[in-house]
């Protein structure tokens, strides 16, 4: 009679069965992590068919050569051309007694603009333009003492104005005579094109800038002077072999790179950046022309590629 | 003690029965206000502080925002952890608390440490506040705004949302917040054109100036006139886009410029971090309704719903509230799934008691203790605060079946007692007699029952939270159910019941035909085990085999998932997207799920709106999926085909991690924040980039320890920044101030409210910045000009770098440190012996510099506490278990004869789970758990009887044949009926019913194997097992 030797394997898998149970009590969800296997056959390709690329606006270009321009976009103003600008002063001090012109008034050279009776000799005189052009000024009233050093009327030939654009100093060494420039004044006025005609060889004290001009003809005076405009100058005009949109353009791990469409799908190939122009960037190395590169939508391939790592801090 | 109390109750009968009614009353009572939930919430206790800071980058944030806060918060009484995230323009600071720290203490004392943050955080960099008073559970309602005449904008719509919904719903009791989401919130634009600065020779301070002083109203007190008083005011509001373009900038030769000639003045759209779009067509204007803590659910959705209605009236015509998710469908389901279950195991117990006892009034007496059993836990749930939902009512279905077992045990014995009494026997004495005999070992296998739940109260965390309620109201019903088979049974039989049918003398007592029928087979069987006992010993080897066969092949998994009936599909997207790149890409999947048959409309929340109970980063969007009626879907089945389908036809989508995930389960886990593997290293420092490289070499070392799997280091950075370095020595040659070019920056790029334009009570920002030509690329904000003090300008180019670079898309911090995380799962060994190698590894390696710090967690570092606390309440159970066994048999030999019964009964278990192809998780186990208790309660109810014909003087052999088949009907009586009653369960197909599933499978599998030792086994090795000083 062992009763003892009979409970002994019962007791025992029992014990097992307990610590098992008790064991899954406090199972992890670790069925949760299975799927995340497999990450280490895609290196770096991705692989999408023309129904996805037209889905997520993925748009693959050739890549060739292409004229580029870098521009500067300068503040500026109109100003009446200094060439062709008059100061009429009264020739002796006397009282104003006849004015026969207005601001505005368009004169032509030699136009009597005043007539003033000399202090000295009390006898009266003309005062005439010198030029032809616009009056833009007027300082002289019917019955006013004037004398010579009151300027009496700017007369100005507005057929040509200057556009003087203000050049910060960083900009100073690219800005040079000739080169082309697009102003605008916005406010309904034309978009015009023109050429330096003279860069300012100092830096003004107070602004810490200098000028550059473009003579601009203004035949229906359009162009104000005092009309504040942009000016985008042409500072550099160059052909590259391989440019690029800069929307091709992906950051990855601190490089620059551009997907390439290859046999096997798109792959990111690090690539060197030359000089870059408004919206396209030259490439120096890294592509090649007639290679197919992704213009529009490298987001979302570059975001395929990190896929895996999104999940950090938000697993679920 | 027990006997006499048992007397007292048959004594005061009447007492008694208006006792019990009154309990049963304040039972149903405390029912009505019990609040109403789903699942048991799981959420950690938490209070959540929010600051948003527009336009501040994560350092910033981190720096000057969550620093502050966190320190505020450390040394707080009951916290446990401080964990914060310092995102792109928001700060938010979890401070965790204990478990079962009062929500609103909580709140109070970081509310008064709150104070103190504010102090410390610069003036302007945000204003921190507290999360909502709510939980995971809390989103109980989501709608948008349909706007079927298309006229209304975004803003528009908007602006309805915020100033009216809004409004109107917020006052709904029970109702804590509701966030706005898409759209835009209309704002005041004054976008300056930066050339007409330079024309009028402004800057910009000058007119962000000249805005806030044009727009102010104020009171002069008062004036008395003819005996009245006439309070002085004085209105300058500007009210509307009239009042700003006239507002005057500067005069010149008396000449004023407008704020209309240097700047376009429109409404627009503030900076968002969020949207919502529809049906991948285009946005939508949507809020969320978040319930306060601890309110019932069901309540506040119903008074939200009656809101909805009123406040659709007042909405213009052709705009209305669509509630596009709703958690009343969830609550409803789930709670009928139990109730359902609940009603129907009722139901077949009351058939099963009535074909057992062979009488209504026994069957009736028993009956009661089930509404008795129920109610009392009601009233119990009522005073602990539990709210009735899935599990907490799931564990009263889980009881039912137990809950009549002390009752059928009583009545039983009084039935037989009455049976064999004579005519002349006092009825009283008799009852008090029967009740007697049995009263101690119900009160002991009642007992055992509740104690073998202990171990479940001591789980923590999630599994805790979701499995102590149906622990804590099983033993609740079992408490009620003790008590009435104890001191009300007596009272009922003996008001109900029936002296035998007299003149039947000395015939042997009638036993229910049932019963009769069932011994016919029984007798013999149960003699063959008993004359030869060896083959019981083969039998119950036998069985054991095949359980110690089959558990290997179990799989296994934490719990299954609860369904909630909503599919979410998540998108996880780059860190560094764009608003616009992500609502593209999301109207793409739309699209693609729209073209599943079986889904009708799809809903989806990009980022956050109104800071809130959610504070999604921007490359996170959630599709809710609304699906046609299942009569119309391909497949048949549940949400689980579904969703396979939902996966298979959606596809890889580039660029995009796609999850399927719930709503409640989605937002739990981001309260949580924990971490999913089994192992997670954690690397505190001070530097980010010392971090990044420490926690990359540190993986690197984990990955060579044998058995490493899915090692993955945090993506902490990935977010672009324009960095934007103020050059001193150049600002030094202009004289200008560092804070003069920031302040420029700041308000020419990212904007400064200069006041508000109010619109009777709405009130709407007046933000001042450049015109987005000025200001939307590199090239243009290297040309922001700005002004020196001798009044040149200078582009800022010229006084500061600017460069492009990956800065952190979010810092995360763990107690006052920045840390990164490295997590990792352990294959094909023991995990602790694979973390002492790893650890020992990195100590080695020395790539830790001085102040580093690495910390080693995870959910091994869970399973182990919990193991630990096992292993001490388990055997601590058993031992009291064991304790009590002895103490109502006083034999060590008979408590070991009941402790066998274990072991067979899970055999059953095993393989049930096995044969209905389901693993072994949580829910299986409490179901083992409770299998414990009710074969030990059959054990002693069969035990008890033979010591007592034993002690009557039968002989061994006759006493074990006889007192088996006597104790036939007990024994099959609580074994069924706790199996019927968990029936409906296992064939419900319900909200919820996943997670019960297994539960009743176990219980149900091992009740068979169980009985059938209790029933054969048992008495074969009575014999072994016996007192043998009696004889």
């Amino acid at each position: 009679m062992k009763p003892s030797l009979l409970s002994i394997p019962a007791a025992f898998r029992y014990w097992i069965y307990l610590t098992a149970v008790l064991v899954t009590l406090q199972a992890p969800a670790l069925l949760a992590q299975e799927h995340e296997d497999d990450h280490d056959d895609h290196e770096d390709v991705v692989k999408l068919s023309a129904a996805e690329l037209e889905e997520f606006g993925i748009v693959v270009t050739e890549a060739g050569p292409a004229t580029m321009v870098r521009v500067l976009d300068l503040p500026g103003e109109i100003q009446a051309n200094d060439n062709h600008l008059a100061h009429i002063v009264p020739r002796f001090a006397g009282i104003v007694i006849d004015v026969k012109a207005r601001v505005g008034d368009e004169v032509t050279a030699g136009q009597v603009l005043a007539i003033i009776e000399s202090d000295g000799s009390l006898s009266s005189y003309e005062m005439k333009t010198l030029i032809s052009g616009t009056i833009i000024d007027k300082h002289i009233t019917l019955g006013e003492a004037v004398s010579r050093e009151n300027g009496a009327f700017i007369v100005a030939d507005l057929s040509t104005v200057w556009v003087d654009i203000t050049v910060y100093q960083r900009d100073i060494p690219s800005v040079a005579i000739g080169q082309k420039v697009f102003v605008s004044g916005g406010q309904g006025l034309p978009e015009v094109t023109g050429k330096i005609s003279y860069v300012s060889p100092v830096v003004e004290e107070e602004t810490r800038t200098s000028l550059a001009r473009v003579e601009l003809p203004n035949p229906d005076g359009a162009w104000r002077p005092g009309t504040f405009i942009t000016a985008k100058i042409i500072v550099e005009n160059f052909a590259v072999t391989v440019a690029i949109p800069r929307t091709a353009l992906q950051m990855m791990d601190g490089k620059d790179v551009v997907f390439v469409e290859t046999g096997e799908g798109f792959i990111p190939r690090e690539v060197k950046l030359g000089r870059s122009g408004k919206d396209r960037v030259e490439i120096v190395s890294g592509l090649s022309p007639g290679e197919k590169y992704v213009s529009v939508g490298g987001f979302t391939l570059k975001a395929e590629l990190a896929k895996e790592s999104f999940g950090g801090g938000h697993n679920h | 003690m027990l006997e006499r109390l048992i007397d007292f109750s048959l004594k005061n009968r009447l007492l008694m029965i208006v006792g019990a009614v009154l309990l049963m009353a304040a039972g149903l009572f405390s029912y009505r206000q019990l609040p109403v939930d789903a699942f048991p919430d799981v959420s950690p206790n938490l209070v959540q502080v929010f600051t948003l800071t527009e336009g501040l980058a994560p350092e910033e944030i981190e720096k000057y925002v969550t620093y502050p806060v966190e320190g505020a918060m450390t040394g707080l009484p009951g916290v446990e952890t401080i964990r914060s995230v310092s995102n792109f323009g928001l700060s938010v600071v979890n401070v965790y608390f204990e478990d079962g720290t009062d929500i609103y203490f909580a709140r109070q004392i970081v509310g008064e440490r709150l104070q103190e943050a504010r102090d410390r955080i610069p003036e302007g960099f945000g204003d921190p506040e507290m999360g909502p008073i709510s939980t995971g559970m809390g989103q109980v309602l989501f709608y948008y705004l349909d706007d079927t005449t298309g006229k209304y904008s975004l803003e528009e719509l908007r602006s309805i949302q915020d100033w009216l919904i809004k409004f109107h719903l917020q006052t709904v009791p029970g109702v804590t917040e509701v966030l706005g989401i898409g759209g835009y919130e209309k704002q005041y634009h004054v976008e300056i054109r930066p050339d007409q600065l330079l024309r009028f020779d402004l800057t910009l301070e000058e007119v962000i100036e000249r805005v806030r002083a044009n727009n102010l109203n104020v009171g002069a007190q008062f004036i008395e006139k003819n005996s009245e008083e006439f309070i002085v005011r004085s209105v300058g509001l500007a009210t509307g886009m009239e009042d700003l373009r006239s507002i005057v900038i500067k005069t010149r030769d008396g000449t004023p410029v407008f704020l209309d000639d240097v700047a376009h003045i429109g409404i627009g759209g503030a900076v968002r971090r969020g949207l919502q779009t529809r049906n991948g067509t285009g946005e939508v204007v949507a809020g969320q309704v978040i319930k306060l803590f601890g309110t019932n659910s069901s309540t506040v959705i119903g008074r939200i719903e009656e809101k909805l209605v009123e406040i659709n009236k007042i909405l213009p015509e052709g705009v209305r509230i669509v509630p596009y998710y709703q958690q009343k469908s969830l609550v409803q389901a789930a709670v009928s799934t139990v109730v359902d279950a609940l009603l129907q195991g009722v139901l077949l117990v009351a058939l099963v008691l009535l074909i057992f006892m062979g009488g209504l009034r026994p069957s009736i007496v028993v009956s009661l203790s089930l509404p008795f059993s129920v109610l009392f836990a009601f009233l119990l749930m009522g005073r602990f605060g539990l709210s009735a939902n899935l599990m907490s009512l799931g564990g009263l279905a889980v009881a039912i079946g137990m809950m009549v077992d002390g009752t059928i045990v009583m009545v039983e014995n009084v039935d037989r007692r009455l049976r064999l009494a004579g005519p002349g026997d006092s009825r009283l004495k008799v009852i008090s007699r029967a009740c007697r005999e049995v009263g101690r070992p119900i009160l002991f296998a009642i007992t055992i029952i509740i104690l073998v739940f202990v171990p479940l109260f001591t789980l923590q965390g999630v599994e805790g939270k979701t499995f102590r309620p149906l622990a804590y109201t099983v033993a609740m019903a079992m408490f009620g159910s003790l008590i009435f088979a104890l001191f009300l049974a007596p009272v009922l039989t003996s008001l109900f019941m029936r002296t035998g049918k007299s003149g039947a003398g000395g015939t042997a007592p009638q036993e229910p035909r049932m019963v009769r029928w069932l011994q016919v087979p029984y007798r013999p069987m149960v003699g063959f085990f008993v004359r030869r006992r060896w083959a019981a010993v083969v039998l119950s080897v036998v069985l054991l085999g095949v359980g110690a066969l089959i558990f290997p092949r179990l799989g296994s998994e934490f719990s299954p998932q609860l369904r909630e009936g909503t599919i979410v599909v998540r998108l996880t997207m780059a860190p560094s997207i764009s608003l616009t790149e992500i609502k593209k890409t999301t109207l793409t999947v739309e699209r693609r799920l729209l073209a599943i048959p079986e889904i009708r409309e799809v809903i989806s929340r990009i980022g956050r709106g109104e800071v809130g109970a959610h504070t999604d980063p921007i490359n996170s969007a959630e599709i809710f999926v609304i699906l046609h009626p299942k009569s119309e879907w391909r497949v048949a089945g549940g949400q689980e085909e579904i969703e396979e389908i939902i996966r298979e036809e959606l596809g890889n989508v580039p660029g995009v991690l796609v999850n399927l995930t719930q709503p409640i389960a989605m937002t739990v886990d981001e309260l949580l924040e924990g971490v999913r593997a089994e192992l997670a290293v954690k690397i505190f420092g001070d530097n980010l980039d010392v971090l990044k490289e420490v926690a990359a070499e540190t993986a690197a070392l984990i990955q060579e320890v044998p058995g490493a799997a899915d090692v993955q280091v945090d993506q902490v950075s990935g977010a672009p920044q324009l960095l934007i370095r103020v050059d001193r020595q150049a600002i030094a040659r202009y004289g200008v101030n560092v804070a003069d070019v920031q302040e420029v920056i700041r308000a020419a790029v990212g904007g400064v409210v200069a006041g508000q334009i109010y619109e009777d009570i709405r009130r709407f920002d007046i933000l001042v910045r450049y015109v987005p030509e000025a200001r939307d690329s590199v090239e243009s904000i290297r040309n922001v000009l700005i002004a020196t003090p001798d009044g040149a300008r200078v582009p800022l180019d010229d006084l500061a770098s600017i460069e492009e670079i990956i800065g952190p898309r979010q810092i995360t911090r763990e107690n006052n440190q920045r840390f990164i995380s490295i997590q990792c799962n352990v294959v094909g060994r023991d995990i602790g012996s694979f973390v002492a190698e790893a650890q020992e590894l990195i100590d080695d390696s020395s790539i830790l510099p001085a102040g580093y710090l690495a910390t080693w967690g995870g959910q091994f570092r869970l399973q182990q506490e919990a193991n630990k606390r096992l292993a001490v309440v388990v055997p601590l159970i058993l031992l009291f278990i064991f304790l009590l066994l002895f103490g109502n048999f006083n034999s060590l030999r008979n408590s070991v004869l009941i402790l066998m019964n274990i072991p067979l009964a899970l055999v059953g278990g095993v393989v049930a789970l096995w044969l209905t192809g389901q693993n072994l998780s949580v829910p299986a186990s409490v179901g083992f758990i409770a299998l414990f208790g009710i074969a030990l309660e059959n054990g002693m109810v069969l035990v008890t009887y033979l010591n007592q014909l034993l002690r009557e003087g039968v002989p061994i052999a006759e006493a074990s044949i006889q007192g088996a088949c006597q104790r036939i009907r007990p024994v099959l009586m609580t074994a069924i009926t706790t199996a019927l009653g968990l029936l409906p369960l296992l064939f419900s197909s319900g909200t919820g019913s996943e997670v019960q599933r297994p539960l009743a499978t176990v219980v149900i599998g091992g009740l068979v194997t169980s009985t059938i030792l209790t029933l054969l086994v048992l008495p074969a090795f009575y014999k072994w097992f016996t007192v043998k000083e009696e004889r």
